[in-house]
């Protein structure tokens, strides 16, 4: 059916008169706050407008955001999780990168929880092994489990439906404005205009993208990592065997839907380019390159290399990370391994962004400095991190509070509750 | 003249004591031979020194019978000729130039014998100088459990980035090469891919493609060419005490302590790790030596090493000499 175009103007204006109605600036979102008349904002006006009243949004259904979703779920509170491609899992499964770890340090398991239990899920139908965490890796990777990315997709989506966790795939927020107990955000996808009303945000986007759009402060590096473009040629692609080809594409960003393109675009050329050279088929292609970095958030505490080397142990520990210091360049990767008996935290400061309310985030935009970063990205501790948040964001949803405020000790309750590991002394 | 007055022993006169020279010179020569040709051998080397001063002794004897002549090469002028080739001779080879160092690196016993293993009551060093410019000791300070009457056996190697043996400095006793499972494996593992690259007439860098960015060459690793973008190499110990009985462990097995070097980031002091113990594995037919963390079962074993430290001396960027290698 095709849309009609004054249905989509309608319904950006009632947006905006929504808000700009309650007396409120346009411009700054963040800074502003509206009263938010469920009834009105949720009214919908053709059948490409939707509308939800949830407690949590979760936006991006990647490695942190799909955990962190079906984590609030379980917990009881309605939750809304917005993905902008075809499928969850993002790093995993978009990307290809389908090993995803570490779960263990020094012969033991330092992460568990909801994002183990979908890890071992997918081993455990796809007939496959689990490492061995007691014996000792010749190489930092060699632990990571290998896993059926197809299978890892579905899998996600069967527990979120499990957890009661609604899915919308292909939208984005477009716009979001604080209201006086959480936020109104306007999604689009196509063909799809969705307003939410939630008390709470989860930004697993990756790049902070949501933070970005509330103008809080975030970081990027001038030269960021290269991506990488998975892809197989000659022998037929085996899932979970992690035998896919790599190339790096400079300058990879997934800032916004440009710099996608753009990577994408670089990376398909790059493997047409060797396709032709090698002449063997092109057996496999993952449909989006995996972007180390991008925006990390300026959060009510920043992870440096040194409190990561050094394993400190914040006294707001939400989660354990395990990975070497691992920044890759133009030349390659030089991976510096943390020394023995270290298991770096994670803070759950680092989580939320400075001076804000009822939003964190979840993921490689962790607030952290760029080395501490290039450790703490990987997708084990992404999906710590989404259990984290997943946690306090619900409990804050709950108890009508914001995610700092949340009493520590409930957090690890509910953690440990969840089959999380709490960190400790390892 | 006192010289004059002197006789060797009756029945030590001029014929015996010629034969007998002659007949000593002859063993301490071969023995000499032997012991540069193979590697150290107690037997080989004692008689080779003991019939030493045996040879000393009769050259005594046969100097004594033969004063006349040794006085008047003395009064010759050849003698100071004599002298200063002796002595340069000499010179030479106590200053072990590389020219000299190449010619004793052939040898089977002394080649492994520049690098130099010490063991004093509580500690051991072990040095490594591969260029003069590059110099590598181990000192491995000995636990409380380290027995010096019955000492454990000790590998020390190094490997490259995919934990392929490329080089062993210090190997166990031949007969107790079983004791060091870890090390013997990986041992064993580089002499089948150099025998295959010998077979397929290959350097033996063809054969390390299972790991792209690895070579076997140590001195890739050593002394690179290029230090700045130099691949990483670890250097590792493993120790064994047999029969070392603990809790409900018959005999303990060996330990494997190791270290990673870094030559683009170098680092003069580097302490040495605790990396676990090896187990044997078979899968599809296969043999491997993976290494386990340590457990609560170990005890006395963890106490063989208090610590193990390495310390490289390096010159400066841009002056890094050549490697010399010793063979293994």
């Amino acid at each position: 059916m095709k849309k009609n175009p004054t249905d989509r103007r309608k319904f950006l204006q009632r947006s905006i008169l929504g808000t700009a109605g309650a007396g409120l600036a346009i411009g700054s979102a963040y800074n502003t706050l509206v009263s938010a008349e469920t009834q009105d904002n949720l009214q919908a006006t053709s059948e490409d407008q939707v509308a939800n009243e949830v407690d949590v949004l979760v936006v991006g259904g990647g490695t942190a955001g799909a955990i962190a979703a079906i984590q609030a779920g379980r917990a009881g509170v309605k939750t809304l999780l917005l993905e902008r491609n075809s499928q969850l899992g993002g790093t995993t499964t978009t990307a290809g990168v389908a090993f995803p770890g570490l779960f263990d340090a020094w012969g033991k398991q330092i992460i568990a929880g909801i994002g183990w239990e979908l890890v071992k899920a997918c081993v455990d139908l796809d007939g496959g092994k689990l490492p061995d965490f007691a014996k000792v890796p010749q190489r930092h990777w060699h632990n990571q489990v290998h896993v059926n990315q197809f299978l890892y997709a579905l899998l996600a989506e069967e527990m979120c439906e499990h957890a009661g966790v609604q899915i919308a795939y292909y939208e984005f927020p477009q716009k979001i404005v604080a209201t006086a107990d959480g936020w109104l955000v306007d999604c689009v996808g196509f063909g799809t205009q969705r307003r939410v009303i939630c008390k709470q945000i989860i930004d697993c986007t990756g790049g902070a993208e949501t933070v970005g759009m509330l103008n809080l402060p975030r970081l990027r590096e001038e030269e960021r990592q290269p991506g990488s473009m998975l892809f197989q040629l000659g022998d037929p692609h085996n899932p979970a065997s992690g035998q896919l080809n790599r190339l790096y594409v400079h300058g990879a960003d997934s800032t916004n839907s440009r710099t996608v393109t753009a990577a994408n675009l670089t990376g398909r050329k790059a493997i047409l380019q060797k396709v032709r050279q090698q002449k063997q088929r092109l057996m496999h292609m993952q449909p989006e390159t995996g972007v180390r970095e991008t925006y990390r958030i300026v959060g009510e505490t920043i992870i440096t290399v040194q409190d990561y080397t050094s394993g400190r142990l914040f006294e707001d520990a939400v989660c354990n990370a395990f990975y070497p210091v691992d920044l890759h360049t133009k030349s390659g990767v030089r991976p510096q391994p943390l020394k023995p008996g270290t298991v770096p935290t994670i803070p759950l400061r680092a989580l939320i962004p400075k001076n804000s309310r009822n939003i964190m985030v979840a993921g490689r935009c962790i607030s952290s400095d760029r080395l501490a970063n290039s450790g703490l990205r990987v997708q084990a501790s992404c999906m710590g991190m989404g259990q984290a948040a997943g946690v306090a964001a619900s409990l804050a949803a709950r108890d009508q509070t914001t995610p700092l405020e949340v009493p520590l000790v409930k957090i690890h309750e509910m953690l440990r509750e969840h089959d999380a590991i709490v960190p400790g002394k390892v | 003249m006192v010289l004059d007055k002197l006789r060797a022993p009756r029945g030590l006169r001029r014929k015996a004591v010629t034969l007998l020279t002659g007949l000593t010179f002859v063993i301490v020569a071969a023995t000499g031979i032997a012991a540069f040709a193979a590697g150290f051998d107690i037997q080989v080397v004692g008689l080779h020194t003991l019939m030493g001063f045996v040879f000393i002794l009769l050259v005594a004897f046969h100097l004594v019978n033969n004063r006349k002549p040794l006085l008047r090469y003395v009064r010759s002028k050849t003698l100071w000729g004599s002298l200063a080739v002796t002595a340069v001779m000499a010179i030479v080879v106590w200053r072990q130039p590389p020219a000299v160092k190449m010619l004793l690196s052939l040898s089977g016993n002394l080649g492994p014998a520049q690098e130099r293993f010490q063991m004093s009551e509580d500690h051991m060093v072990f040095q490594y100088s591969p260029a003069d410019d590059y110099k590598l000791a181990l000192t491995v300070k000995t636990g409380p459990t380290y027995q010096l009457e019955n000492p454990p056996q000790i590998a020390i190697w190094l490997e490259n980035q995919g934990a392929y043996h490329i080089k062993t400095l210090l190997a166990p006793d031949k007969d107790k090469e079983g004791m060091l499972p870890y090390w013997a494996f990986k041992k064993k593992g580089w002499e089948q891919a150099k025998r295959k690259a010998e077979e397929n007439n290959a350097k033996v860098d063809g054969v390390s493609s299972a790991t792209p960015n690895g070579s076997f060459n140590p001195a890739d690793y050593i002394l690179p060419a290029d230090p700045e973008n130099s691949m990483p190499y670890k250097l590792l110990i493993e120790i064994n005490q047999p029969g070392d009985a603990h809790g409900s462990l018959e005999d303990q097995p060996s330990l494997v302590y190791a270290v990673e070097i870094d030559n683009s980031l170098p680092r003069t002091f580097q302490v040495l790790d605790l990396a676990g113990y090896p187990q044997r594995e078979q899968i599809d037919g296969q043999e491997s030596w993976p290494l386990y963390y340590v457990n609560e079962e170990f005890g006395s074993a963890l106490d063989l090493i208090d610590s193990a430290l390495l310390t490289i001396e390096r010159t400066p960027a841009g002056s890094v000499g050549t490697i010399q290698e010793t063979g293994n």
